[in-house]
């Protein structure tokens, strides 16, 4: 029980500490002079863009040169309220930001079907359509000599001094950057990095990219809007061009000098280098071309920015002890995994798995008997080229079916169509009795249908348990932001997920390296990482395209082990497509060979590799004779 | 009628020098893979550097075509050796937002040395316009038709046909590959930027007198750029030529017709239009199975 408080105690600190951290900077600025205090209010709200602009910049990896057009949204709208509708402070703030979030949301819409560069153009597109139509809009936003702001107005009082414009700015900030700390922190923010790193790989668990996106655009863009809508009072004035194209480009160095990978780099960035031009006051000049400099020196020598920098200094100042414990971490590391590795259980799979995961998968809509994957009269051309012609393969449940053939059989199209990456000519794929032909892949994992890659798509930023936690489903934007909360005072289902996860690293050997992160580990344990987060769910049946490709004899031994028991244990059907004939015939149960893009014999596999036809289809005429 | 043909005329000459900056947009991403979002920054340059020769050093125009794509290559060189060689290894993200900030700083670079807000600059070609009918046409509007389309041309000559452009053209399809036959990544690169900042550079030099120098100039043109660019596909220097002339006829178009505001906006409608509807461009040369 106390182990579970402590835990909470935890997982709250974590994600209040931004915004406890600008609570302290706003005391802190309240001993300055009223030049200074003026000037953390500035950057308090710098601070707001930063943090906003870490998730759908430094998380989602979206370039958005919109920035600038958010924040005059939020100002815009929130001044006009105020000065035609005598709204007080804290109401033109929320239609600022509401106003921000519709603006991300129409923007998002189109865009998000682009990326990088079109992308970045597409945001540039609505940066300045957004400033012509202010200009152009002169009886409500006054055109270009824009619009007198009148001091904020809280609770019938009129806030005129620079002190408590520096606590209104404060607070306000840190309210705002608790939600946002709380969606990066938890599964929201996660699956954002792990779209951004390997969208294809996100698809296949349930994370779609067009769902995601858009949302990164509203949360930031209302943030950002929130921010502009807060500064707007101390400018006194507000005018189109102050939210230019050129604004919003510095706005993008913000997550870029700060460090893209937590939100404390936004935090530092929107901070620092607002305050930079009033630190530099007799450089002003040169502001612009330092700023450039800045940006192009971090991407070139330090992309962990600022943050990485101050953790770099901050661990050599706590000394030598410290800094050789880190050096030696690795070879730690590589022991345990050794150890983990020849201690695989595969017998404790089942216990560990069940206990974890209790519920079964729902299957209501199955029909009884039905096959556990059904592909019927399968097609697909590409122009002259047809990959696969009229296919249709039966797997039976429970059973380890392989699919084997030489390269540009057509083996992948068909897992492609079957999994439904990619669209069919024709055909219908079946899923014990369902028609899954028309399921989006996104929610393929909630059927119970998991799969894996030839080429490894884990997430190589995250740990190695956060790739199985994604395993796990539950990947809806809305889902995973109430996760999210859920994970930031460590209560819903956040144990059991934990559980489930350790469970499944466990079985494939991973336990030990359960905090490593993916990209660090040989290809061998990645191929066991993409295992561990196929099989968390308990999905009915996997697809496993070529899952030992590329690694060494004996490491494909201990796979097949795993791959096994897992059916054995958890009763997992598996469709197994390899080149190495090996592997299947100890593995599989029944084998299908394809060749130039039909089925050339299917049954026992020991009868199916002595037949005429595929012994031609591997070692050519000669040999089957 | 004759205003409908002063319009067109008008429209070719900014298109055509749209077309310029696209080509040299499109022949860096074709070869290196990097967009350049500094290209307006090395037309702006191109302009500026051709101020300095006609005006500062007064010098005959010649000269200006002549040393500045040199001038500006050799500085589009030099950013992909100390900045973007060392980033080959980034990822897109990493690349593009260091090509916007270069920009930035290029145009930064441009207003800190001359402080002000716009530099003009005398007419390449005086001399009476030609009368034909109730047409009237400047010697200026002809000549920045037919130089830039002729320098369009030959760019897109020397990257289809030249052995320059069959090693950018082989590094452009398999990297790996056209190291294998013996082409240098590093070499190829440095080319590729050379030609596309000599064709930026070229594209300043007809852009100076008709559109000024100023900041404003690099954001233009490489709105502009990219649009003509995308227009045709992004990877076809023919489609990038084609909707350089497609965008400036728009732009002049709506202007006469519409309004100066719808001016401005033309280009963002067109690059939307075209990414929705079009994303691989009007004039698609057909592309293959990109796996």
């Amino acid at each position: 029980m106390s182990e579970r408080v402590s835990e909470r105690g935890v997982a709250m600190r974590r994600v209040i500490m931004p915004s406890v951290t600008v609570l302290l900077l706003t005391l802190a600025g309240t001993t300055l002079s009223n030049y200074w205090q003026y000037v953390f209010t500035i950057s308090i709200g710098a601070m707001v863009s930063g943090a906003a602009l870490i998730m759908l910049v430094g998380y989602a990896r979206c370039i958005t040169i919109a920035s600038g057009a958010m924040m005059a949204i939020g100002a815009y709208a929130s001044a006009i309220v105020v000065l035609r509708f005598g709204f007080s402070f804290p109401w033109a703030l929320l239609v600022g930001t509401l106003f921000g979030a519709l603006a991300g949301y129409v923007l998002a819409v189109p865009a998000v079907r682009f990326r990088s560069h079109n992308l970045a153009m597409v945001t540039l597109v609505f940066q300045a359509v957004t400033i012509i139509l202010l200009r152009e809009a002169k009886t409500l936003t006054g055109g270009a000599e824009g619009l007198n702001i009148p001091p904020p107005v809280l609770f019938g009082t009129v806030i005129t001094s620079d002190l408590g414009n520096l606590l209104l700015a404060g607070v306000a900030a840190a309210a705002v950057i608790l939600p946002i700390t709380v969606l990066l922190y938890g599964p929201f923010g996660k699956n954002l990095r792990a779209l951004a790193a390997n969208e294809v790989g996100a698809r296949a668990y349930g994370i779609s990219p067009r769902d995601y996106l858009i949302a990164a655009f509203v949360v930031s863009s209302a943030a950002i809007a929130f921010a502009g809508a807060l500064s707007a009072p101390r400018f006194r004035i507000i005018d189109p061009d102050s939210y230019g194209v050129l604004a919003a480009i510095f706005m993008l160095a913000y997550p870029i000098i700060g460090g893209m990978n937590s939100i404390w780099g936004g935090l530092l960035g929107g901070g620092v280098l607002r305050i930079l031009p009033e630190v530099l006051r007799p450089l002003a000049d040169y502001l612009e071309l330092i700023f450039c400099a800045l940006v192009v020196i971090t991407v070139m020598y330090f992309p962990g920015g600022l943050v990485e920098l101050v953790g770099k200094a901050s661990r050599r100042l706590r000394g030598k002890g410290a800094a050789a414990g880190d050096e030696s971490l690795p070879d730690s590391v590589e022991a345990a995994a050794a150890a983990a590795v020849a201690t695989v259980n595969a017998g404790g799979v089942r216990e560990a798995m069940m206990r974890a995961m209790p519920a079964a998968r729902n299957t209501t809509t199955d029909v009884a008997d039905a096959p556990a994957l059904r592909i019927d009269g399968m097609s697909k051309s590409y122009g002259a080229l047809q990959a696969v012609k009229n296919v249709s393969i039966e797997v039976a449940t429970g059973r380890l079916h392989g699919l084997m053939g030489p390269n540009g059989a057509g083996k992948t199209t068909l897992f492609n169509m079957a999994t439904g990456f990619t669209p069919a000519d024709s055909g219908t794929v079946w899923s014990f009795g369902r028609d899954i032909g028309s399921v989006p892949v996104e929610q393929r994992l909630g059927l119970g249908i998991a799969r894996t890659f030839q080429h490894v798509a884990i997430f190589p930023s995250l740990s190695c348990f956060d790739n199985t936690l994604i395993g796990l489903g539950r990947n809806g934007v809305g889902a995973s932001m109430r996760r999210s909360l859920d994970a930031a005072h460590a209560g819903g289902s956040v144990a059991e997920e934990r559980d489930a996860v350790m469970a499944a690293l466990d079985a494939v050997g991973l336990k030990a390296l359960a905090q490593q992160p993916a990209g660090s580990l040989s290809l061998g344990n990645q191929r066991r990482l993409e295992i561990a987060r196929a099989i968390v769910s308990r999905p009915r049946i996997i697809l496993l395209d070529e899952p030992v490709s590329g690694v060494g004899a004996d490491e494909a031994g201990r796979l097949r082990e795993l791959l096994l028991a897992i059916n054995r244990e958890l009763g997992v059907t598996m469709l197994v497509i390899e080149h190495n004939i090996g592997f299947l015939l100890s593995l599989c149960e029944r084998l299908t060979v394809m060749s130039y893009g039909e089925i050339i014999a299917e049954g026992a596999p020991d009868e199916v590799v002595a037949t005429q036809h595929v012994r031609s289809a591997y070692f050519g005429d000669k040999a089957a004779v | 009628m004759s205003e409908f043909v002063m319009v067109v005329i008008g429209g070719l000459a900014f298109g055509a020098i749209y077309a310029l900056a696209a080509i040299g947009i499109v022949v860096i991403h074709k070869a290196t893979k990097t967009v350049n979002f500094a290209h307006g920054g090395f037309v702006l340059f191109g302009a500026f550097a051709a101020y300095l020769v006609v005006v500062k050093l007064q010098w005959t125009y010649w000269a200006a075509y002549v040393i500045v794509p040199l001038l500006i290559g050799g500085i589009a060189t030099v950013i992909e050796l100390t900045i973007l060689r060392p980033l080959r290894k980034a990822d897109l993200f990493t690349v593009i937002t260091a090509t916007i900030f270069i920009g930035i700083g290029l145009s930064e670079i441009y207003r800190l040395s001359y402080n002000t807000e716009i530099l003009a600059m005398p007419n390449p070609i005086p001399g009476r316009p030609f009368l034909i009918g109730d047409v009237i046409l400047t010697r200026e509007q002809i000549w920045v038709v037919a130089g830039a389309m002729i320098s369009c041309l030959i760019g897109v000559l020397v990257f289809s046909h030249a052995s320059m452009g069959r090693s950018m053209r082989a590094m452009a399809s398999n990297v790996r590959g056209a190291t294998l036959c013996g082409y240098s990544v590093n070499r190829v690169y440095a080319l590729a930027w050379f030609v596309g900042g000599a064709l930026a550079g070229l594209a300043g030099v007809f852009a100076g007198p008709s559109k000024g120098v100023s900041p404003e100039l690099a954001v233009s043109m490489i709105t502009a750029g990219f649009v003509a660019a995308v227009i045709g596909g992004f990877d076809s220097l023919r489609g990038a030529l084609l909707g350089g002339l497609l965008l400036g006829l728009a732009e002049t178009f709506a202007a006469a017709y519409v309004s100066s505001a719808m001016k401005n906006a033309v280009s963002f409608l067109l690059l939307f239009v075209v990414l929705l509807w079009r994303p691989e461009g009007l004039f698609s040369e057909g592309k293959g199975r990109d796996v």
